[in-house]
């Protein structure tokens, strides 16, 4: 330890008498502005260009990260002023006896599992069409990332109504079939329907966006490695699967990740779908309350901020955990080959 | 370890001057537009239509040193907005308005507020419905935080065209006496569901929250103690009788289904307080004529109406006084009455001509100017607690689940008082 602290010491010292040494030293070379100029840019512009980054980060990531971090280890109550202090780890206490978080949780992983597979499959497969050879391509590529521009609320807001009971277009298209003439199906009363219904807004806004990630990936693997597989007889399904999967492995890898954040921070989705949207219940028995949800309700509708913010550092650990299990998955499926 | 040091301080040394040119550029933007040469901007922020445009113009003509800015929001959106900021500690406006639902929350933390008592406020107790004026003073009764704009007052509206098919009266008089009780309205339901096979109510909460509101004592009591028992028991069971006489278009308030069922006939009577009319006239425009409105069962009731409060952050408190004092002055509140329908909470202003004998062509010539005052002031005011509002929607979503049918009636109850007991703790 003593030679750690010593050190920057003594270098600052040296340093010192270093640029105190420049005038009087007939052996150095007194630096023109140039040099100085251009030393300055080889050396701290990268750090003045990337500092942007940190500076925001700090002042709007990691500072309410902390502070967040401190209201959750206190009572924090709008309704109830006289109430605070600390509470220790009381808040994170009552999270484990919590049906409403436990419900959520349970809610935010079936939501997220009904998007995110189907969402990254469709997105692979979606991508390895407008990868071939197609007519007017530029405009398919396009295409398929026209939901992801549409304003998330604007688009919510035509699902709410597309799913809803009595005079929706899903109703109706299942009704051609003959599917819920004269029950028609209330995609507002259970769990599944809920939850098919949400996962289909995400699913709409994020599969075009995946395909296109896909596919830049997919245009930097060599045609000839397509060629030869198919000169050894393999078809498309096989090629994509033993072929394009691995080699844009990294690709997959992100995207889950991406997804997996995403996923566990749903919220305009369900709330949007909700009737009652205002009371951010998720449903008349929590059926599709996601955890981001459950915070906003706590926070602003119960006005308990102490116990929101224990919830958000929950959701925070959650989602590393979770994101730490998909990649782990992710390469193990896909041929490890990312390391 | 020297050279880690120094990069460090290199780094450190390289944020620092990016963190002042950051600083630099976002120097002077968050002046306030306020007090140049005397000229003061007021905002006032509300939802829908307060029927403050032409007053607006008016009040600026005659103040030419004050400007008024008029924010309207969503209903919720404005409420949370004003929580954030008065958390915050700043960028409220100057005028905020609030609604009944949300009085007791922002009543709580009165001290966030202008007393508008110390302003003189104190002389307009008289003036209004004693109620009202209580809804927005403090607990301890020495700090008043707003002052009433209108009141919901309570009414059914109804479809005479689907009456009159059904084989009921469709004049307003004769189906005012076909209802003197809940239990009457329920075999009313009965007779219209049995003739036409259609849906008599919009949603069992429209239901249950009329009749709660006539209940001597809602969820809670002054002492803000839960009372499952008494109110909310009567207007439960009476709702879960409805619901299971098959009358329920099990319908949202303010969705699509429910906006479509104004011309669908999805369901023939719905409660309305007066700021409703508005709603359905701009909702249904082609149902012109087809409705009427009758006397709710069971006598008086309210549903909402609002207030309007000085935050204590307005940087124009005097000014901002000056003109909510003008806008709660009679003549103001008979326009806004004229223009959106909004009734006054000051009984003096109901006996005025330009109320007591207009009448909405839209309803058939309802004789909205007798109707809603009447209601209003048959009132028995009620306390709403601190913790309303959670709990309202907690027993709604029961009596959903029942409509849904995922929740047996018999075992309703039972749920509906776990979840207000929820709700009053959370």
């Amino acid at each position: 330890m003593s030679t750690t602290r010593a050190a920057p010491a003594s270098s600052g010292r040296r340093a010192a008498a270093g640029r105190h040494g420049h005038g009087t030293d007939p052996d150095h070379r007194r630096p023109s502005w140039r040099d100085r100029l251009y030393r300055f840019d080889m050396r701290y512009m990268p750090y003045v260009l990337i500092a942007p980054f940190f500076l925001i980060f700090l002042v709007f990531g990691l500072f309410p990260l902390i502070f967040n971090g401190v209201i959750a280890l206190r009572n924090y109550r709008l309704d109830d002023p006289t109430l605070t202090g600390w509470a220790g780890l009381a808040n994170f206490r009552q999270l484990f006896g919590d049906d409403d978080f436990w419900n959520a949780l349970y809610n935010t992983f079936g939501i997220f599992l009904l998007s995110s597979v189907p969402q990254l499959l469709l997105a692979l497969i979606v991508a390895s069409l407008l990868n071939r050879r197609l007519r007017a391509q530029t405009w398919w590529r396009v295409g398929v990332l026209l939901p992801y521009v549409t304003p998330i609320v604007a688009s919510t807001m035509v699902f709410s109504v597309f799913f809803s009971r009595d005079f929706g277009m899903a109703n109706w298209v299942l009704g051609l079939f003959g599917i819920g003439d004269d029950d028609p199906i209330n995609w507002r009363a259970d769990k599944l329907h809920a939850w098919i219904a949400i996962a289909t807004m995400v699913n709409w806004k994020w599969i075009g966006y995946n395909a296109l990630l896909y596919l830049a990936a997919m245009q930097s693997i060599p045609r000839d490695v397509y060629e030869a597989a198919a000169v050894d007889g393999a078809g498309p399904w096989r090629q994509l699967w033993r072929i394009t999967v691995p080699m844009i492995q990294p690709v997959i890898v992100f995207t889950v990740i991406l997804s997996t954040i995403g996923g566990f921070q749903l919220f305009i989705e369900p709330m949007l779908f909700d009737l009652n949207a205002q009371a951010a219940t998720g449903g008349p028995n929590g059926e599709w309350q996601t955890i981001a949800q459950l915070i906003y309700k706590v926070g602003w509708k119960d006005l308990n901020l102490g116990y929101a913010a224990a919830m958000s550092w929950a959701l925070f650990l959650i989602i590393l955990v979770v994101a730490g299990i998909n990649t782990l998955l992710t390469n193990r499926l896909s041929g490890g080959r990312s390391r | 370890m020297k050279r880690s040091w120094t990069r460090w301080a290199r780094a450190v040394t390289v944020g620092t001057v990016g963190l002042a040119l950051v600083a630099a550029c976002s120097g002077k933007s968050g002046q306030d537009s306020g007090a140049t040469d005397g000229q003061v901007t007021l905002k006032i922020n509300f939802w829908g239509d307060f029927g403050l445009q032409d007053l607006k113009t008016k009040y600026e003509a005659a103040n030419p040193n004050v400007k008024i800015q008029l924010n309207s929001g969503e209903y919720n959106a404005q409420h949370e907005d004003l929580q954030k900021k008065l958390v915050a500690g700043s960028g409220a406006a100057d005028i905020a308005a609030i609604d009944e639902g949300f009085m007791v929350q922002f009543r709580s933390q009165s001290d966030k507020f202008v007393n508008l008592l110390d302003k003189g406020a104190g002389s307009y107790e008289s003036k209004y419905l004693a109620w009202k004026w209580k809804q927005s003073l403090s607990a301890d009764g020495k700090t008043q935080i707003g002052l009433g704009t209108d009141t919901g007052g309570l009414a059914m509206c109804y479809r005479t065209d689907l009456f009159k098919a059904a084989g009921l009266p469709t004049e307003r008089d004769q189906v005012s006496a076909l209802w003197p009780t809940w239990d009457r309205f329920i075999e009313v339901g009965q007779q219209y569901t049995g003739k036409t096979n259609k849906k008599f109510i919009d949603a069992g909460s429209n239901l249950f929250n009329p009749i709660l509101g006539q209940q001597q004592v809602g969820f809670y009591n002054e002492q803000d103690q839960l009372q499952m028992e008494q109110g909310p028991k009567v207007a439960f069971d009476y709702t879960i009788k409805a619901i299971q006489a098959g009358l329920s278009a099990n319908l949202a308030s303010f969705q699509a289904d429910w906006d479509k069922g104004f011309t669908s006939g999805s369901f023939a009577v719905l409660a309305c307080p007066a700021w409703m009319l508005g709603h359905i006239k701009d909702t249904a425009p082609g149902t012109q004529g087809k409705w009427d409105i009758a006397a709710v069962p069971g006598g008086g009731g309210n549903w909402g109406g609002s207030f309007l409060t000085i935050p204590k952050q307005s940087k124009h408190v005097d000014e901002a006084y000056k003109l909510l004092e003008w806008l709660v002055q009679p003549e103001q509140q008979i326009e806004i009455f004229k223009k959106v329908g909004n009734l006054p909470s000051q009984p003096a202003l109901y006996s005025d001509p330009a109320i007591a004998d207009f009448k909405n062509p839209f309803f058939t010539d309802a004789p909205v100017g007798q109707i809603f005052p009447k209601m209003a002031q048959g009132l028995t005011p009620q306390y709403l607690g601190k913790k309303n509002g959670p709990t309202r929607v907690a027993v709604e979503n029961v009596l959903i689940r029942v409509q849904n049918k995922t929740l047996k009636p018999e075992a309703a109850w039972a749920e509906a008082v776990k979840e207000a007991e929820k709700a009053s703790t959370s």
